[in-house]
């Protein structure tokens, strides 16, 4: 390892660590004490409230982005009158009428499915971006380690509502739903790569990877069987965290005005419409904000009961 | 020491020049025509155009501006915006309220933050141990927007504690947005110092501290707190990097003309000139705090040098 | 150097008056998991001037008693359940945490395995044997800075005026046991605890830090309690040992009785397991079996599982059933003691 590997790893451990606290490489998995790492995690997991509470909300988004109609209560989001505008809260009508006079509770449930599909497809991309960049980096080393280090050195100096802001605002892509995921994805893979490029290098020198070579073992094969199975536990920490994350900031970028736009139904486009009116009717915020927070709450909480479960060196 | 400073120093020119070419070339390819956007309901002559399009390189290829705005700005000139106002003049004007909001949340980031981790980390699994996880779960997993709005609608409409917008109360201005910009990382330092000091806490050199007969408090002050804090006063430093960078999101919703609500701005208002110096800016400030960070953890952890 | 009346070593600690009693100390952990019996009912004494090694396997027990003498097991998950600590006549366990803590240091002080990760990564080893003064007797920070030279000086660290401001990581592991040493020997102890001092260093190094703690015992007629699993540290530098086993003392005696003739399997085995310069050429026999798992401590001997010469059912005498029948720790023959219930056939009388 070179000076400057070892410091940019060093760096790497400390951010990546930041996010997961699981920076520590991990053992080999093909051995026995791997799998129990998988069955103590998973009894942990089990005894943790925090990963239930997390677990049942969502299921619950899931369930909401799947099938809306068994949340709306028999409201279509789009069957409008204007007489109902703004109405408040009722037992006929849980969350009210938004401006132009639509079922609210409906149009927040049928908002699940953009932020969820969002959700997914951002991570999705963070995910092969991250695990393909960091393990070339990782693996290969050398100059080629040094300019892709140094090419996320670059995006990770840009803040990812700035970066997803700009490109959004640019057009290039468009301002779909697939759109705000790729932007949100183009300025959110850094994490995940060095994550993915330190438990690379920390595996790489270890005994049986050397092992592994010393039997004949192509580069590939050391890559896929023994190297990325190792990387697994911190991107999976990661990964669910993600999640929520990006959720979060593809409602922000529709607040902002450049996500998704109407007609399409988002939490992030309620909030907006709702914020001049927060004297006068708060439950146009309101509502809209709380799913959005459970929604991002469940995967931090899952994610945060996975790294308890996970990290070792919580165990007594 | 010095040569590690110059060496990172060298290193952060690609990642300055990298990330601002990267901005560039997105606010290149702004759509809509700004000039023409300019002239509003009555067109702009041809030749007012041509002069203008001119003026501003715009018919120059992508590589070709880049390398000309690089050249001004090494003279300290950022170039004007379409309105012919000083790039320079409005980042001078708008970063002294970016600096008081990142002055306030760090202040509080710092203060809430260390107070709760180490009241959770000496009674690992007690009353407010437990307490300090699950909020610190709880204020992160709120997005900022939907912090924003709960601490405008509770603190300042319900309460009517703090302005809910603008900065016409001088500090108490900045109040609501540094608590709302501060939450996440607030979160973070407690949880940082717990996790940092109930490690800490089960060390040798602790149990030899309580073996040498030294009072309780200089066993925790001295030899378990000391300790503990190093990675927190880091994760703080590097914060003000991120801070300085400008809330865009905060700036927005509180209305505080910053450089970070500046930046949005000038997003929608296709300025690229503007974008760019603030995002380079921005770049600045973030590389900056991060290696003032590398050379803070060498003073305070005299077994890390950097030779 | 005088090595204490075999006879009197035992029974009263040594000629001297004691100024450590260890009164059937009970020591228990409280885990999610269970109870693990650590320390089940351990008694000696220690006299001035006197050296007593602990000799056992790791999990035996040995250093968890040496951190309730301290006062320094962490509480939870360790609880002292029973027995008393008696420094200069007084129980340590009746007295306030505020009382014991001025013990330690003045009175008892210890060093430990691994100087480096016990010694403060951050202040210089100046401050940290410095604050010995600072923290028990009010000195002022320039005199104590020069007390810490003067004991640098006095375990031999080469330089020490020089080196008084560098930190831990700048020491050589011999040096930084030094260290270690100084800021335990700090106020004239009258009784120092080494739990293992010597394992973490080269054997040439080893040698030396012993050498040094001889020393200064010698100087200052400290008591010394060796805390060690290396049979030849005991043989070197201790008057009397104490063989633990699962939380217990199995055998006790002068070094020379112990190691020419043991009186407890537990004992012989370990003698059997190290290569010996005058039986060359012979084999080695480890003990086999593993040491014991102290949530569950056999019932019995605790080391009939894996004792050669164990008696189980009608084999046994009566009341000496190793399997059901405790063995206290007994005299066995003057100046011995054993906790085995077939001692005598053993040695050998």
């Amino acid at each position: 390892m070179t000076e400057q590997q070892q410091m940019d790893l060093r760096r790497d451990e400390v951010e990546a660590g930041a996010q997961t606290g699981l920076a520590s490489p991990s053992v080999d998995v093909t051995s026995g004490r791997q799998n129990s790492l998988w069955g103590d995690a998973w009894r942990d997991l089990r005894r943790n409230p925090l990963f239930w509470i997390g677990a049942v909300l969502g299921l619950s988004f899931l369930l909401m982005a799947l099938v809306p109609q068994l949340f709306a209560r028999g409201a279509d989001p789009r069957d409008c009158d204007l007489s109902n505008s703004n109405q408040k809260p009722s037992a006929e009508h849980w969350f009210g009428f938004d401006q132009q006079g639509c079922d609210y509770l409906a149009n927040v449930v049928h908002g699940a499915r953009n932020s969820l599909i969002i959700g997914l497809l951002a991570v999705a991309v963070v995910l092969v971006l991250g695990v393909v960049v960091g393990a070339i980096a990782g693996f290969y080393g050398r100059w080629l380690d040094g300019l892709l280090s140094r090419l996320t050195d670059i995006f990770y100096a840009l803040p990812l509502i700035l970066g997803a802001l700009v490109v959004l605002r640019s057009g290039i892509l468009g301002r779909g739903v697939v759109a705000v995921a790729i932007a949100l994805a183009a300025f959110g893979w850094m994490t995940a790569m060095r994550l993915v490029r330190s438990q690379v290098i920390a595996v790489k020198s270890s005994d049986y990877v050397a092992a592994a070579r010393a039997m004949g073992a192509s580069n590939r094969r050391i890559l896929v069987r023994h190297i990325l199975p190792n990387a697994v536990a911190p991107v999976l920490v990661y990964t669910t965290i993600t999640i929520g994350v990006l959720i979060a900031a593809e409602a922000t970028l529709t607040f902002l005005g450049v996500g998704l736009q109407r007609p399409a139904i988002s939490w992030g486009l309620q909030i907006e419409n709702g914020q001049s009116l927060l004297r006068t009717a708060p439950h146009l915020v309101l509502f809209p904000s709380l799913v959005l927070t459970l929604t991002v709450m469940a995967f931090i909480m899952m994610g945060d009961a996975l790294r308890d479960a996970l990290d070792p060196r919580q165990r007594a | 020491m010095g040569r590690y400073i110059a060496r990172r120093l060298l290193l952060t020119i690609p990642v300055l020049i990298g990330a601002s070419f990267l901005i560039f070339a997105l606010v290149y390819a702004l759509p809509g025509d700004p000039i023409r956007a300019l002239g509003g309901e009555r067109p702009l002559s041809p030749a007012v155009v041509a002069q203008l399009r001119e003026e501003f390189n715009l018919d120059d290829p992508l590589v070709v501006q880049y390398a000309k705005y690089v050249g001004d700005l090494l003279q300290g000139d950022l170039g004007t915006d379409f309105r012919g106002r000083e790039v320079s003049e409005t980042i001078t004007q708008r970063l002294p309220v970016t600096l008081r909001l990142t002055v306030v949340a760090i202040a509080i980031e710092t203060v809430i933050g260390i107070i709760a981790g180490v009241l959770a980390g000496i009674r690992r699994n007690g009353f407010l141990d437990n307490l300090v996880l699950v909020s610190s779960t709880l204020i992160v997993s709120v997005p900022i927007l939907v912090l924003a709005f709960v601490a405008q609608f509770v603190l300042g409409l319900q309460f009517g504690w703090f302005p809910i917008a603008g900065i016409n109360e001088g500090w108490l201005s900045y109040v609501l947005p540094g608590l709302v910009l501060a939450s996440g990382s607030l979160a973070y330092v407690a949880r940082l110092t717990r996790t940092s000091i109930a490690e800490n806490l089960r060390a040798d050199y602790v149990r030899t501290a309580r073996a040498k007969g030294l009072p309780n408090r200089t066993v925790i002050g001295r030899h378990t707190l000391r300790n503990s804090l190093i990675p927190v006063v880091t994760f703080i430093g590097a914060d003000i990097g991120t801070l300085m960078g400008g809330a865009i999101v905060t700036e927005t919703v509180f209305n505080l003309p910053g450089i970070g609500r500046a930046v949005f701005d000038s997003v929608q208002a296709q300025e690229g000139a503007v974008v760019v110096g603030i995002v380079t800016l921005m770049v600045f400030f973030f590389i900056f705090f991060n290696l003032v960070v590398d050379v803070l953890y060498a003073v305070l952890d005299p077994r890390i040098r950097y030779d | 150097m005088t090595r204490p009346d075999p006879t009197t070593s035992v029974l009263t600690g040594s000629a001297g008056t004691p100024v450590l009693e260890v009164d059937d100390l009970h020591v228990e952990f409280r885990t999610r998991s269970g109870v693990v019996n650590a320390v089940n009912g351990i008694s000696y004494s220690l006299a001035e001037g006197q050296t007593l090694a602990i000799l056992g396997e790791s999990g035996s027990g040995k250093s968890v008693s040496a951190q309730a003498i301290m006062g320094i097991l962490d509480s939870p998950p360790a609880v002292i359940t029973g027995g008393g600590i008696l420094f200069e006549g007084r129980d340590l366990l009746t007295q306030s945490p505020e009382e014991q803590r001025k013990v330690r240091g003045p009175g008892i002080s210890m060093i430990f395995q691994d100087a480096l990760s016990s010694l403060n990564p951050v202040y210089s080893v100046g401050y940290q044997i410095g604050e010995m003064f600072r923290a028990h007797r009010g000195t002022s920070k320039r005199d104590a800075k020069k007390h810490a030279v003067e004991l640098m000086d006095r375990v031999r660290i080469p330089g020490a005026a020089s080196r008084v401001d560098d930190f831990p990581h700048q020491f050589s592991g011999g040096m930084r046991q030094r260290v270690m040493i100084a800021m335990a020997i700090a106020l004239d102890p009258r009784v120092l605890i080494a739990d293992e001092p010597t394992t973490a260093l080269d054997v040439t190094v080893q040698a030396q830090v012993m050498d040094l703690l001889k020393d200064l015992q010698r100087d200052t007629g400290m008591g010394l309690v060796l805390i060690t699993h290396d049979l030849g540290v005991v043989n070197e530098v201790a008057d009397d040992v104490a063989v633990m086993y699962a939380g217990r003392i199995v055998e006790r005696g002068t070094v020379d009785d112990v190691f020419g003739n043991p009186a407890h399997p537990y004992t012989e085995g370990l003698m059997n397991s190290v290569p010996q310069v005058e039986a060359k050429g012979g084999r080695l026999q480890p003990i086999v079996g593993q040491p014991p798992n102290l949530a569950a401590i056999p019932s019995g001997c605790p080391f009939h599982p894996r004792c050669a010469r164990r008696r189980l059912g009608a084999d046994a005498a009566p009341g000496r059933e190793c399997a059901t029948d405790v063995p206290p720790l007994r005299l066995v023959v003057p100046g011995r003691e054993a906790a085995c219930h077939y001692s005598e056939e053993v040695l050998g009388v």
